[in-house]
């Protein structure tokens, strides 16, 4: 099955990834604000991730009780095989488009 | 430190809204986000931050999806499904169709009180229509005065002519102002007969100001000359009895002849300038008066402006409180003078209006009464499904099973309440066309309202009707979309606030208490009616017969009346005795202090004629009528000016109107004026010149006899006009018709209102009896009596009847009490008889209706009821 990435959808596994055990809402939040400097809402943020766990890219687990936050749990995310593939796939196509450039893309050094 | 928390209410909604749908990590994520933003940010902002984040959830797929996982039933969706929209419409008219009696009762109460909102708001679209076919109507404004001396402080729609000549000199914007004069008031000298034209004098600006359509003639020079004068198709037709007028000569009576320069097309009913001829403004003669009598001469006078846009209109008010500061420096009067936009002029209250006036106030008053009578048929709407809730649980419960959600089954109800409100709309629309004439004709400007239907209007009732459908609907709706559906599909539905008797009782009382108010009001009404007639005013009504003098010689029309065998005694006055009296302001001779003090000229016949009583002093004698010289007053007249006894004012003078006058007898107070003000200090004077009345006492059985006898010397005296006489005690009756027409209104309000209730009160009382038929079987079969099972079934009924009017005594005495004494000063406040009688109307029409079904059940043979099933 072909799966397409959008750009935000790539941003959010990638950022998944990034955070390893600890990727819920509010860290990945705070970490895609960081690194694109960028304001987003939690209900997009949401919305997308909703998106990715019904195409089987994402799954998610509640984690125990939590001291903070009123002692609501977290929901965790983690990619799945078929998410690292779309991420793979994706970077792939990327990889050949730069490299087929004809033009120099990256500023040189 | 304080201990901050993210907004509760918006918490609250955020889980309300998702419902079942698990969202304990969103949950925790945005309070997470919260505490985190608490340490960088102010808390109110993290509070908005917060609030953000959470409408930025609710309107998220994240929530949506959540909420389809959630649901009851596989099936269900809460996107909005036509195919379910269909079956809904199909569900209410089966249910409409199978339910007859309810849905009879339902339409019917439903039509009658709507019927009442639908004048309201064909009224009301009409008053807002007005003047909204000139083309300029965002850009007229009128100029008004505020009027102030001393306390008396008003309103005028008009203002000083002279006015207009200053703003035409001085302020640079104001080219397009039109003065209008409303005066052109007279007969038309024809062959036969005269007839009476009523127009304005207009400048030229008028036509292209407003947009009148011009059929004949040029609309820019058709009033620029003197003498010239427009008449509308109407008017042409009345006058000449043809339209191609233009050239002709219009002879007017006392005000010379005109040339027709133009003939204008009838405008329609919602113009608040009223005319049927326009004449140029220079034919109206040339003010001679005073520059101080120019600036303080309102009447007919009106100015209207074209202003550009608010910027116009601010300059215009600047330039207008300027001129009223500088102009009224030296004037006793204050005056201040105020633009005004065209639109909503009809219902601004200003006096001596130039259109009709459609005070605000009334609309209130109007409004409220019709929504205590559109209320109590939405209640019972209200009351009987909710009654019938047992009958439609299986479904609630067997749809929410298959996945039906709250709000779908809200939607279904909702939309059955608005089919049937939709129905009864026909209903209400047919009572609408039957009773708009009567209603028309209660109105201040009956002839020249139009409230037939057109496109706006039916889309304004439509609205109404769903509106209306909302309000009746909104309880039932919520009752079953709450419904669990366990306990539905096993008929056990829980006794709640709104399926508990309560609400319905509730309501039901509001509903009778509200019909007792209208008995009350109409038995009270109806007695203060009588009270007025019977009133003694504190002179003879009986017999008199007063002839309005018109040109001839009061002493030698006087002379000619008393040769009558019929008539006793003959007097002269200026007005009529109990219709009021003009006043004038008197002050005694020796002081400065001058009090308002009511007068009528009258001669020396006039107080043993209307049987006045005097309690010091003499009538006038045969004195020099002519030359002032007495007055007789009245004892307000002695309160006024702090006279102890009676005795003590006789041979003190008094200065009126610049003569001395000598009080010579003291009068019993008597109501000079209607019951509805106080009487206040009133005195006699002797005025030849003044007298307007001839008041002949009759002593013939024969009324028509005496009339044709005193039409006769009328005619005697050479008067080439028609005689007009009337029975004094029918003019003072005339003057509280109003109540006729108060008592007629609600009459008949009270009568909607009762059907209303009785309607409920049949539909509840026909739901207990067909559910209680195996009880009253079994009573019945244990040997209850039918006396002691009609009783069974009523008695709640008559309980809450009489609870609900014992709420509404105190209500409607203190709402009358405040009432009565504002419609009429000397008023006969509410007795036990008139409460005592309303309770018996309304247990007797509440006995018939509870009777009529309670009577049946207890009557029914238990062998028949207790097979059933």
């Amino acid at each position: 099955m072909k799966v397409y990435l959008g750009e935000f959808e790539e941003l959010v596994l990638l950022t998944i990834a990034t955070l390893g055990d600890e990727a819920y809402g509010v860290a990945i939040k705070e970490s895609i604000e960081q690194r694109c400097d960028r304001e987003i809402s939690i209900g997009a943020l949401h919305s997308t991730i909703t998106r990715l766990e019904e195409k089987g890219l994402l799954k998610s687990w509640m984690g125990g009780a939590t001291q903070e936050r009123g002692g609501r749990r977290k929901r965790f995310y983690e990619i799945t095989p078929a998410g690292k593939n779309a991420l793979t796939t994706t970077k792939n196509q990327r990889d050949e488009l730069w490299s087929l450039s004809k033009i120099q893309l990256s500023p040189s050094k | 430190m304080k201990q901050h928390h993210p907004p509760r209410l918006a918490e609250k909604i955020f889980s309300w809204y998702c419902g079942l749908a698990k969202i304990e990590d969103l949950q925790g994520d945005t309070e997470e986000i919260f505490y985190h933003n608490l340490k960088t940010k102010s808390p109110l902002r993290a509070k908005l931050i917060y609030c953000k984040q959470v409408t930025s959830l609710i309107f998220s797929y994240a929530i949506r999806k959540r909420k389809k996982d959630a649901r009851y039933g596989v099936y269900s969706s809460h996107s909005f499904h036509f195919a379910m929209l269909r079956n809904y419409i199909k569900i209410a008219v089966r249910n409409i169709y199978r339910h007859k009696y309810f849905s009879l009762i339902n339409v019917i109460g439903l039509s009658i009180g709507m019927s009442v909102s639908l004048l309201l708001i064909s009224l009301l679209a009409y008053v807002k229509s007005y003047d909204d076919f000139h083309l300029n109507k965002n850009h007229i404004y009128t100029i008004s005065s505020h009027y102030k001396e001393g306390v008396e402080e008003y309103d005028l729609s008009s203002s000083p002519i002279v006015l207009a000549d200053k703003i035409k000199n001085e302020f640079a914007g104001a080219e397009q102002l039109v003065r209008i004069n409303s005066s052109f008031n007279g007969k038309v000298v024809l062959k036969n007969e005269n007839i009476p034209l009523r127009g304005y004098y207009a400048d030229p600006g008028f036509l292209s100001l407003f947009t009148f359509h011009l059929l004949e003639g040029n609309p820019s020079l058709v009033l620029s000359q003197a003498n010239s004068i427009v008449l509308t198709e109407t008017a042409a037709i009345k006058l000449f009895g043809r339209t191609d007028v233009v050239g002709k000569i219009v002879e007017m009576e006392d005000a010379g002849s005109f040339q027709v320069t133009g003939l204008l097309k009838d405008y329609s009913k919602n113009s608040h300038l009223k005319f049927e001829a326009l004449v140029s403004y220079s034919s109206l003669p040339v003010s001679t008066s005073s520059a101080e009598d120019q600036w303080t001469n309102y009447r007919n006078q009106y100015i209207y402006v074209y202003l550009p846009d608010a910027q116009a209109e601010n300059k215009m008010q600047d330039y207008l409180n300027r001129v009223a500061e500088k102009t009224y420096t030296t004037f006793p009067t204050k005056v201040t003078f105020v633009v005004r936009p065209l639109s909503g002029l009809v219902t601004k209250d200003l006096r001596n209006a130039i259109g009709p006036k459609w005070e605000a106030s009334g609309f209130w008053v109007f409004g409220l009464i019709a929504l205590l009578i559109l209320l109590p048929a939405c209640f019972n709407y209200t009351n009987i499904s909710i009654a019938r809730a047992l009958k439609r649980s299986k479904e609630i419960g067997l749809r929410k099973t298959m996945g039906g959600q709250k709000d779908q089954i809200f939607i279904q109800f909702l939309m059955e309440t608005i089919i049937i409100t939709l129905i009864s709309l026909v209903g209400a629309l047919l009572l609408f066309l039957v009773g708009r004439s009567e209603f028309q004709s209660m109105l201040v400007d009956a002839a020249s309202t139009d409230l037939s239907l057109n496109v706006k209007n039916v889309a304004l009732f439509v609205a109404f009707a769903l509106l209306t459908g909302t309000i009746a609907g909104i309880l039932p709706a919520f009752y079953f979309a709450r419904l669990n559906p366990i306990q539905a599909l096993k008929s056990q539905v829980q006794g709640n606030f709104f399926s508990g008797m309560r609400l319905r009782k509730i309501l039901t009382a509001f509903q009778f208490a509200l019909t007792f108010g209208f008995i009350l009001c109409l038995v009270v009404f109806g007695r203060q009616y009588r009270y007025s007639l019977h009133y003694d005013f504190g002179f003879h009504k009986e017999n008199i017969l007063n002839v309005a003098l018109k040109h001839s010689n009061a002493q030698i029309a006087k002379t000619e009346f008393s040769k009558i065998a019929s008539v006793q005694t003959v007097s002269l006055s200026s007005g009529r005795l109990g219709l009021g009296a003009p006043t004038t302001r008197v002050r005694h001779t020796d002081s400065t202090d001058s009090s308002e003090v009511a007068q009528l000229f009258i001669d020396d016949q006039f107080i043993p004629n209307f049987g006045l009583k005097l309690i010091a002093g003499s009538n006038f004698q045969n004195e020099n009528f002519a030359e002032e010289q007495s007055i007789i007053v009245n004892e307000q007249f002695l309160k006024a000016f702090k006279v102890k006894h009676a005795q003590d004012v006789i041979g003190q003078t008094y200065t009126v109107d610049g003569k001395e006058l000598k009080v010579i007898g003291v009068l019993n107070d008597f109501h000079f004026s209607s019951l509805m003000v106080p009487i206040k200090p009133f005195f006699f004077r002797t005025n030849p010149a003044e007298y307007q009345i001839a008041n002949l006492k009759i002593v013939s059985d024969d009324a028509y006899g005496s009339v044709t006898a005193i039409e006769n010397a009328w005619k005697g005296m050479g008067q080439d006009e028609k005689m007009e006489a009337r029975f004094f005690d029918d003019e003072i009756d005339e003057a509280y018709d109003f109540y006729e027409t108060l008592l007629k209104i609600v009459g008949f309000l009270g009568l909607l209102a009762l059907s209303i209730s009785l309607l409920g009160l049949l539909g509840m009382v026909v739901y207990t009896s067909e559910n209680r038929t195996k009880e009253v079987g079994i009573r019945k079969v244990m040997g209850a009596s039918n006396f002691s099972i009609t009783v069974l079934l009523s008695r709640e009924y008559i309980k809450m009847m009489l609870i609900a009017s014992a709420i509404a005594i105190p209500i409607t005495i203190a709402g009358l009490e405040f009432t009565l004494p504002n419609i009429q000063h000397y008023y006969t406040s509410v007795n036990a008889w008139d409460v005592l009688l309303s309770l018996f109307i309304l247990l007797a029409m509440g006995l018939a209706t509870l009777s009529s079904q309670t009577l049946k059940t207890a009557s029914t043979n238990p062998a028949d009821t207790l097979k059933q099933e």
